[in-house]
């Protein structure tokens, strides 16, 4: 008995929901970061670099579903070079690629809070549909699942926000790496005491 | 599909018991579907019935971060390095979430510490795997089960590996404990049903623990071509049959009326006959007998598209062919030609019979015979007075003269041409005038054995072998 076509409907809709959903995010992070747009050579190689990275991301998931055929011999020229695509889709980090390279572009701008804010929720978010799409983990029990740490994580990204924006209280670089590391070590500490 | 259609030759399914495995009805209380529930796993392949254990095993579990671990630890470990160099608090901020997350799942998998009540990762999950039937006709679907204990509280999932020669019927990926893969061997062989990939997802989904199984083979038999008439030989030997024989006996076929004699039975009186003639007439009967036959498989030579090569033909019609002799209570062998040798089964009757040809025509996959010597094959192998039906597409030259050889030993042959294909010819005249210096060579080769008196018919694969035949099933065979 084969599945009823309103339920095949739905199955194909959420997945291609979730792939969707993994593009649009990476893209927002990226135009996000990216905005104003600098002219620095570092800021112009991280924003093309993270929009590969992320065209790259948003194409494996659409073909992820694409099987590699059982014998890859005597194949015709443009079969070789479409496998050799796939293989290079799948083989490469391209999340991690994206994730670090908009966050070095974002570190090209002047220091603002509360975008890095927004970004570091988009990038999660990226994260999460993105391991929703390759997975087919179902994405309201994963949400929940980890819905008491993402608020939390929220809180501590607000910190970190905030740390960001008390002023100095001595001139000089070694204040802000206090700030940093004041930062960080209640993340830490936060990891490490927060019940599950 | 070709039906199964006598009652000699049961269902596939039941052949798991037959052919060797060692399990029948009774074997199937342990059935894996029915402790783990698996009838929920797949409503279209409920329809497979329930499958037969085949391996039950404690295997070790291979965990390791996942894919999604990797990439939050890149972002936080970025968030964090950045915020450092850059001297950005809100850098760090952005490494908050990702670090959480991680540290939350390292400390409910090393102290077991969970609000779900599940413990550490387990090292070690209990794994059964079952299938419907190990042996199948071509094109036949069937299922492997499997099913996993001790992963409560894991997210599960399989992922279906198909091997090569294997069509999957179903979804080949599945979540849940227990899984149903539905998959078909479209072409006779034996097969790899390839590997099932297990994978424990933690609650985080930050932990992979991965099993690979690797699923049993199975044997593919060909799918038996329609047979409902045998070829008969004209002399049978003295042994009790069901065919008709020429010498008069004690069937139950009226053969004519002669003068009773002393020691006629009195029931076989013919009394209008003896009112007619005034003297005492009885009734005589046919003998009925049986007859050795041997298939002949020629499988040095497999041209032609595969799935309707000669090879795929040549076995498809012995398979057809065992089965319709063996139904009229005729003994019969097989003999597989191979590159340097031969397998063969000395004629035999009855329902085991049909799977031991079967098995050996599945050894014919092997395409190099280690078996005997085609040329000193043993007395029982060919016994003297059989019939012998020959599957080839007479393209190795070697087996052509071992039909002659064979004809000239006396033995009543029929060759069932298998060949449907030849080679491609381009529009050159040289390669125009090669194939057709080849179709010569091929009429020579028939023309050669019809001369002999070994009969050659043609065969396409598709109408049933009663066609082709029928010259010979009409009346007996010299």
């Amino acid at each position: 008995m084969t599945p009823r076509p309103a339920a095949r409907l739905a199955v194909v809709a959420s997945a291609v929901g979730s792939r969707l959903a993994a593009l649009l995010l990476g893209a927002a992070c990226v135009s996000w970061t990216a905005s104003p747009l600098l002219h620095t050579g570092l800021a112009k190689t991280a924003l093309v670099i993270a929009i590969i990275a992320v065209t790259a991301g948003g194409l494996r998931l659409a073909f992820a579903d694409i099987p590699q055929p059982e014998d890859q011999f005597y194949l015709p020229g443009y079969q070789h070079a479409w496998l050799m695509l796939l293989a290079l889709l799948r083989t490469l980090a391209w999340e991690e690629t994206a994730v670090a390279a908009t966050l070095w572009l974002e570190v090209q701008h002047p220091v603002r809070p509360w975008h890095t804010f927004a970004l570091g929720a988009a990038l999660l978010g990226y994260l999460l549909a993105t391991h929703i799409a390759e997975s087919g983990a179902e994405a309201g029990p994963l949400l929940r699942g980890h819905g008491r740490l993402l608020v939390a994580g929220a809180c501590l990204l607000a910190l970190g926000a905030g740390f960001a924006m008390i002023p100095a209280a001595a001139p000089g670089a070694g204040s802000a790496v206090l700030r940093v590391l004041a930062a960080i070590a209640m993340i830490a500490a936060a990891a490490l005491v927060l019940p599950e | 599909m070709i039906p199964n259609g006598s009652g000699l030759l049961p269902p596939p399914r039941d052949a798991t018991g037959l052919a060797g495995t060692g399990r029948g009805e009774a074997g199937r209380d342990d059935a894996v579907a029915d402790d783990t529930g698996l009838d929920n796993a797949g409503s279209n392949t409920a329809g497979l019935g329930p499958s037969s254990e085949v391996m039950a095993d404690e295997v070790t579990v291979d965990w390791r971060p996942s894919r999604h671990a990797r990439r939050l630890l890149t972002l936080a470990a970025a968030g964090l390095l950045l915020a450092v160099l850059t001297r950005n608090p809100a850098l760090a901020g952005v490494a908050a979430p990702p670090l959480l997350i991680l540290g939350m799942a390292r400390f409910a998998s090393t102290s077991g510490h969970s609000t779900s009540g599940r413990g550490a990762r387990p090292g070690r999950v209990s794994v059964r795997v079952g299938l419907t039937a190990s042996r199948m006709y071509e094109g036949e679907p069937v299922a492997a089960d499997v099913a996993v204990k001790r992963a409560d509280g894991y997210d599960i999932r399989w992922v279906l590996h198909p091997g090569k020669g294997i069509e999957p019927g179903s979804a080949t990926a599945v979540n849940g404990q227990a899984a149903r893969f539905a998959f078909r061997v479209p072409r006779w062989g034996k097969r790899e049903v390839g590997i099932v990939a297990l994978t424990l997802h933690d609650r985080w989904r930050l932990a992979e623990g991965r099993v690979s199984l690797i699923l049993p083979a199975v044997g593919c038999y060909p799918s038996p071509a329609v047979q409902r008439t045998e070829v008969v030989l004209s002399k049978l030997p003295n042994r009790l049959g069901e065919h008709r024989a020429r010498v008069p006996g004690d069937g139950t076929e009226f053969a004519g009326i002669r003068e009773f004699v002393p020691g006629d039975r009195q029931r076989a009186i013919n009394w209008p006959a003896s009112t007619r003639l005034g003297r005492l007439q009885v009734n005589t009967f046919a003998a009925e007998r049986s007859q050795d036959v041997v298939l002949l498989v020629d499988a040095t030579s497999d041209v032609g598209t595969p799935g309707e090569s000669a090879l795929d033909l040549g076995q498809r019609g012995a398979a057809g062919a065992a089965r319709a002799y063996l139904d009229a209570r005729d003994r019969v062998g097989v003999i597989t030609y191979h590159w340097g040798g031969a397998h063969w089964l000395a004629p035999s009757l009855g329902r085991r019979q049909v799977y031991k040809i079967l098995d050996l025509l599945l050894t014919s996959d092997s395409g190099y015979a280690r078996g005997a010597i085609f040329s000193r094959l043993p007395r029982a192998a060919l016994p003297p007075g059989a019939l012998v039906v020959a599957f080839s597409p007479l393209l190795d030259g070697r087996f052509v003269e071992a039909l002659r050889d064979m004809r000239e030993r006396g033995f009543a042959l029929i060759v069932v041409d298998v060949l449907n294909a030849a080679p491609p010819v381009r529009r050159r005249s040289a390669d125009v005038a090669a194939a057709r210096i080849w179709h010569m060579e091929q009429d020579a080769i028939r023309f050669s054995l019809r001369e002999l008196g070994v009969p050659v018919v043609a065969w396409d694969g598709k109408e049933p072998l009663d066609l082709p035949l029928a010259p010979y099933t009409r009346r007996r065979f010299a």
